[in-house]
């Protein structure tokens, strides 16, 4: 959708939110 | 009566019982075709319409709990495994996530109508916690109107699948190599698919690491949490600076957002 509407540099991130935690990388509680 | 014909009245019922349960539990096998040819079959009296209704159901039942059981067990998480086991890459979990949270259990009546959907929305429904009986009643009327539909479509068009049928048999024991390789040509297509589209991931995906990286050196993209709010509120954490990302108030945040900006973005 992004990139259809002109945004170039738009990436994926790999694993998610999860792949995220578990490469042991800070995370912030949602409000 | 010819040999393909005399071979489905046979095993039709267990053919489409395992068909339909395969089929659910992820496999890319269409059950609709068998459906359809059975319920032509049962327009003329060859097979009886209660069965064929009866095998798909049941399958659908017992394939659909399964995800269900598992979506309860593993949450949110079994939508990747399901996203490696399917072949249809055009239907993703954030579209699905999206349709199951507007309209609910709901959504089960007609899923096995949409691709993809069919699969991923039954362990949705046991990660978002719905009740065991509320989404058997529903999952089951839904695997009803399908299989109705499907058997209903055989019936109405009988002729011309008899007619299918004829010119296959006309074909000799050759019919069922035919059949088998058109399953295979279908499967095959698929599975290209399914390479393709994780090829232009991989090209376009960045790592958790690299993203960090980025963070250390100073550099900042858009981060954008493209997530349900059913998954971030089975998961109430975020990446450090990361957007929530509404999908109904998308040209308000897109206005903020200059299109040369790097992004990225993440959803489970």
């Amino acid at each position: 959708m992004l990139i259809d509407k002109g945004y170039t540099k738009v990436r994926p991130l790999a694993g998610g939110l999860d792949g995220w935690i578990d490469a042991g990388f800070p995370v912030q509680e949602v409000a | 009566m010819t040999t393909l014909v005399q071979y489905v009245l046979h095993y039709g019922i267990p053919l489409i019982f395992i068909n339909v349960l395969l089929e659910q539990l992820g496999a890319p096998v269409p059950a609709v075709p068998a459906l359809i040819v059975a319920g032509a079959l049962s327009r003329d009296g060859k097979m009886s319409s209660t069965h064929i209704l009866l095998a798909p159901i049941s399958a659908s039942l017992i394939a659909d709990y399964m995800w269900f059981l598992l979506g309860r067990r593993y949450g949110y998480r079994i939508l990747r495994t399901l996203c490696r086991i399917s072949l249809s890459p055009d239907s993703c979990v954030r579209d699905t996530e999206a349709r199951f949270e507007r309209w609910g259990l709901k959504s089960l009546l007609i899923a096995k109508f949409i691709p993809g959907f069919s699969t991923v929305a039954p362990p949705l429904a046991g990660a978002s916690g719905r009740t065991t009986i509320a989404f058997l009643l529903y999952d089951g009327i839904g695997a009803l109107i399908w299989a109705g539909a499907a058997v209903a479509a055989g019936r109405a068009f009988h002729h011309a699948i008899d007619r299918l049928l004829a010119a296959l048999e006309s074909l000799g024991g050759w019919a069922l190599i035919v059949v088998a390789c058109l399953l295979i040509v279908i499967i095959a297509v698929k599975w290209a698919q399914r390479i393709h589209f994780i090829k232009q991931l991989r090209l376009a995906r960045i790592q958790p690491e690299e993203l960090k990286a980025m963070f250390d050196r100073g550099e900042l993209p858009v981060v954008l949490d493209v997530r349900s709010s059913g998954a971030r509120k089975h998961n109430p954490r975020s990446i450090p600076t990361a957007i929530l990302w509404l999908m109904d108030d998308i040209d308000q945040q897109l206005g903020d957002l200059a299109p040369h900006q790097e992004v990225v973005l993440y959803c489970t």
